[in-house]
């Protein structure tokens, strides 16, 4: 249905992000919090405005902005996790000098980027989309003005990420030159044409993986992610994890659910993808093997989840993907609200070593990250391990059983390194006084909301995948 | 059936588990009291199915079933006459357990009873779970209080002993989810219809060259955890470091649910690849009670003697199911609560030596015996239980066991016999010289005989011994008709399809090539359910 109600959830993100950057300048530097408070009334609204439009397949600009359930279901993923990043944020951009009340306003405006690119079949749009995510992702890098690593950080994703983009856009270049068009469904119409799987539209769609390919981080396109996600300020850092990566995904759903069986190089794309995805679970898992940075562990963890989640892409398990989507948006952002309470004014404990001794100091702390770890390792009853179980079973029922033995086994080193951190937490006996600075309520709600999520996720997903299973259905398929 | 008994007796301890997180650390005695009386009451409660359980019926029964996640995910509990014993020994050891640490642990109470909790639930639902995905997640969730108790509470050596039982574990495990899977898909093409069900698997007749590998796959878990040789390394290292009554659940019941395993999963879904692999898993048992046997002679730590005991023994109980008929398998069955029952016991009285030396090593005894007669008169008795003296549990067990490998293999049974021989051995050489000779070492001589908790939770245990070694049929019967329906998967397929009926010819010899070969891309592509 052509209706300007698709606009309005990212109208009133926009609107929000633009409200808040206006009132920044006129209010005080205590009362910066009020700014995170309008931020989340932002969300709810916005949020609100999308579950109204729920079924009823809205669209706009001549279909290029396709608010249909998956969509709406993303947006609505987007907006959870945005909402923990800012509650998480609260204190500690003011204990960690980035007290810039900007950071709600450019976390709003990637939020836009993410739903733009969830919402769209246009490869332009999507591309629009992306562009605004990453723009703001530069600058949200680089929030700790003072901290070397910051800049650092945020220097390093503009450059390769506008390598990443250059490299889409001549994709895109080549793939309108091959196929006439930039809508998926057109182009997957053009490449089903006896005549069209020409090598211009081949290289097109290659450089487009990989340009996808740096923004959901797979290897070998990953080599800016432990650096940019140790850098950046930890909040930001958990929504580096969690967004982008689930955009990605979402596109790369909507082509490839239109591209598998029309088009007559998904071969070849099929064998690329299953050796990104090999390549990502094995390279991952073992560097994060080597890892004393619980930060740096977890920027390779998501790597290596990304990896999992190529599984089941090529198992077109399209329903378990946006499920392990859910699933590692609790534990992600969990996990890294885990990290961001460990932390006092002007001091992050990051090492492993400071992690000694933590989970009988501060109980409630070590237990809640070990269920986020132990989710993340996929150990049951919790959201990571239901979601492999669906992915993985639904890889060998497509007949990818080698690629689901190695996933497996790459899994079995990712539970090494989980209960590493374990084991520091419980097992060693502190090295230095540790300190940190307990009275953080709001972080608190994000920790409890995200073990309630993955817990909730794990024994009773109840009517989650029925919600999936319409989501994926109601895509346009042609 | 009004009562959900089996819910009870797996989620009780989960609620004392949540109960005890929100009482103070500092009221320890509470929180032991508490733990106590929750492992007491499931106890009790799993009396109730002993009571109702009808030894002539050989499908499970208490059944619960209902749906939980979808695509084949149900929650499905039953017993029968294999996993009842199961439980029960569970539930029979973990107040024990409880006691027997009553003072040794001092340090951090409430985490531990917590997760001795936990561990309880996670061990009785491996037992009772019918649906393979539920089987698997009480399996891997099983993994971390014990993975806790060793790593928290353990040895000097814990954390390496802690780390390399749960990836070895895990090794295992996994793969084995993978066959999980392909069973799956086997079922979801063959039907149509989402299934994790075991006894929708048990339907499934698959050409032999898809079992061997899949065997392999629930094998190798199952033999990990039992453990056998050559995969036993973790045992030593975990048993040594546990604390005392981790050790004891250890011994007693977790490697249980390695043979249970094969009893349930691997061998009577996979009979054909079991037939080719025979050999080679006789020979591995029988190396498994030659090498743990010797290796218990020459070993120095009380503890870690009885942990190479154990390899021993569970030898000889894995070459009694390899036996494949029907008194092998009841003896295998019989010897792991035999084996559950001494060896606990045994490791419970080097927890009472412990905490007096503070030692383990053997050679730091000696005349123990004068100082401690009651004690000296427990440790006899549990030694000579699983030694196999008759009169014992252990006797019966073993020739059970013997027996029933001899009815397949005289040559086996001969050299399995050195399990008893070897027991014999290193049993009462290590008791000569830990309680008798001379005192050398002065400690000793303030040592206090067992106090009435002691004495309370070895009473328990001691009496069960002479029981089970003087009337087994209160034990053996109830397991009759499910063990001999389980011979008759093996063997005799047809005397089932009187009780089930015929599996349809839709689920006979299925095959599927792409699960040996590499997946060729035209099936990757062809077979996408999310087409539309």
């Amino acid at each position: 249905m052509n209706s300007l109600a698709a606009l309005y959830p990212l109208v009133v993100i926009v609107g929000g992000a633009l409200i808040i950057l206006l009132l920044e300048v006129f209010i005080q530097k205590e009362k910066r919090d009020y700014l995170g408070f309008i931020s989340l009334a932002v969300l709810a609204s916005a949020s609100f405005l999308a579950v109204l439009s729920w079924n009823r397949q809205l669209a706009y600009f001549q279909d290029m902005l396709w608010l249909d359930n998956l969509a709406v279901f993303m947006t609505l993923v987007f907006c959870l996790a945005v909402g923990f990043v800012i509650l998480m944020s609260l204190k500690y951009i003011e204990q960690q000098g980035a007290n810039h009340g900007e950071i709600f306003a450019l976390l709003l405006l990637a939020l836009a980027g993410l739903m733009i690119m969830a919402s769209s079949s246009d490869l332009l749009v999507i591309f629009l989309g992306l562009e605004v995510l990453s723009v703001s992702s530069y600058a949200l890098a680089g929030m700790r003005r003072a901290d070397e690593k910051s800049g650092e950080a945020a220097l390093k994703y503009f450059l390769l990420g506008s390598f990443a983009s250059a490299f889409l856009v001549l994709g895109l270049a080549l793939l309108y030159g091959a196929a006439q068009s930039l809508f998926i469904p057109e182009i997957i119409v053009h490449f089903g044409n006896a005549a069209g799987s020409t090598a211009m539209g081949l290289i097109g769609l290659a450089l487009i993986l990989v340009g996808f390919g740096f923004k959901i981080a797979v290897v070998p396109f990953h080599m800016w992610t432990p650096d940019v996600y140790e850098g950046a300020p930890t909040p930001v850092t958990a929504f580096f994890s969690v967004g982008p990566k689930a955009a990605g995904f979402v596109v790369l759903v909507r082509i490839f659910i239109n591209l598998w069986d029309n088009v007559q190089a998904g071969n070849l794309i099929f064998w690329a993808l299953w050796t990104m995805s090999v390549l990502t679970m094995i390279v991952a898992n073992l560097v994060a093997l080597r890892q004393t940075n619980v930060k740096r562990m977890l920027a390779y963890s998501s790597i290596a989840h990304a990896g999992y989640l190529l599984v089941a892409v090529l198992a077109r398990e399209y329903s378990g993907l946006v499920y392990y989507l859910a699933a590692y948006m609790f534990m992600n952002i969990g996990a890294f609200a885990a990290l961001i309470a460990m932390t006092r004014t002007g001091k992050e404990y990051q090492d492993l070593d400071d992690f000694s001794g933590i989970g009988f100091r501060y109980p409630w702390i070590g237990a809640i990250l070990s269920v986020f770890l132990l989710s993340l390792a996929g150990f049951p009853p919790t959201a990571g391990f239901l979601a492999k179980f669906y992915v993985f079973s639904a890889a060998v029922r497509a007949g990818l059983v080698p690629l689901v033995v190695i996933g497996v086994l790459a899994s079995l080193i990712s539970v090494f390194y989980y209960l590493r951190v374990v084991v520091y937490m419980y097992m060693r006996e502190p090295r230095w006084p540790v300190e940190i600075e307990v009275k953080n309520p709001a972080l608190f709600l994000v920790l409890f909301l995200c073990l309630y999520g993955v817990l909730q996720l794990g024994i009773f997903p109840g009517n989650l995948l029925i919600v999936i299973k319409q989501a994926i259905a109601s895509m346009p398929v042609f | 059936m009004s009562f959900p008994i089996l819910s009870f007796v797996t989620f009780f301890p989960v609620g004392g588990a949540l109960l005890l997180i929100f009482i103070p650390k500092e009221k320890a005695s509470l929180l032991r009291y508490l733990a106590l009386a929750f492992t007491l009451v499931t106890f009790v409660a799993s009396l109730a199915l002993y009571l109702y359980f009808d030894g002539s019926v050989a499908e499970p029964q208490f059944v619960e079933k209902s749906p939980w996640l979808g695509y084949g995910i149900n929650y499905h509990l039953g017993v029968d006459g294999i996993s009842l014993w199961l439980v029960l020994l569970t539930t029979f050891l973990m107040p024990i357990a409880v006691l027997s640490s009553w003072t040794y642990i001092q340090k951090r109470v409430k985490e531990y009873l917590i997760f001795m909790l936990l561990l309880e639930a996670g061990i009785i639902g491996v037992f009772v779970s019918l649906n393979l995905f539920l089987f698997y997640v009480f399996w891997e969730a099983m993994l971390i209080p014990m993975y806790f108790l060793i790593g928290v509470w353990g040895g000097p050596r814990r954390v390496y002993a802690t780390l390399k039982f749960v990836l070895m574990t895990m090794f295992g495990s996994l793969l084995m989810l993978v066959a999980i899977f392909v069973l799956y898909s086997f079922y979801y093409r063959a039907t149509g219809a989402y299934s994790l069900e075991l006894f929708d698997f048990y339907k499934l007749v698959l050409n032999p060259q898809v079992q061997g590998w899949l065997f392999l796959a629930f094998a190798l878990a199952f033999a990990i955890k039992v453990p056998m040789f050559p995969f036993h390394t973790w045992l030593p290292d975990a048993h040594v470091e546990a604390p005392t009554a981790g050790s004891v659940i250890l011994a007693a019941v977790l490697l249980k649910m390695g043979t249970y395993g094969f009893l349930r999963f691997a061998i009577p879904l996979f009979p054909d690849a079991l037939e080719r692999f025979l050999p080679l898993l006789s020979i591995l048992a029988l190396i498994g009670i030659i090498y743990g046997g010797l290796m218990a002679l020459v070993q120095r730590d009380v503890k870690s003697l009885i942990a190479y005991s154990s390899v021993s023994h569970m030898g000889l109980i894995m070459l009694a199911v390899f036996s494949l008929n029907l008194t092998g398998i009841e003896g295998a069955i019989y010897q792991m609560l035999n084996h559950g029952l001494s060896t606990g016991a045994l490791f419970l009285i080097v927890g009472i030596l412990y905490e007096r030396a503070h030692t383990r090593l053997i050679k730091d005894f000696g005349g123990v015996s004068s100082q401690m007669p009651v004690f000296s008169a427990f440790f006899l008795v549990c030694m000579l239980s699983s030694v196999g003296l008759p009169g014992l549990n252990g006797f019966v067990g073993e020739i059970l066991c013997l027996f029933g490998i001899f009815k397949t293999s005289q040559l086996l049974a001969i050299l399995a016999i050195s399990t008893v021989v070897l027991a014999a051995a290193y049993l009462l050489w290590m008791y000569q010289r830990v309680m008798h000779g001379p005192i050398t070492n002065e400690k000793i001589r303030s040592f206090k005989d067992m106090n009435q908790r002691e004495l309370g939770y070895l009473l328990p245990i001691v009496i069960m011994m002479f029981w089970m070694g003087i009337y087994p049929q209160t034990f053996l019967r109830k397991m009759d008709a499910s063990v001999s329906r389980l011979v008759d998967r093996v063997h005799n397929r047809e005397r089932i399809f009187v009780h089930e009926g015929r599996p349809s010819d839709r689920l006979k010899y299925y095959q599927i090539r792409e699960s040996r070969d590499e997946p060729s891309a035209e099936l990757a592509f062809g077979s996408g359910e999310e087409k539309k």
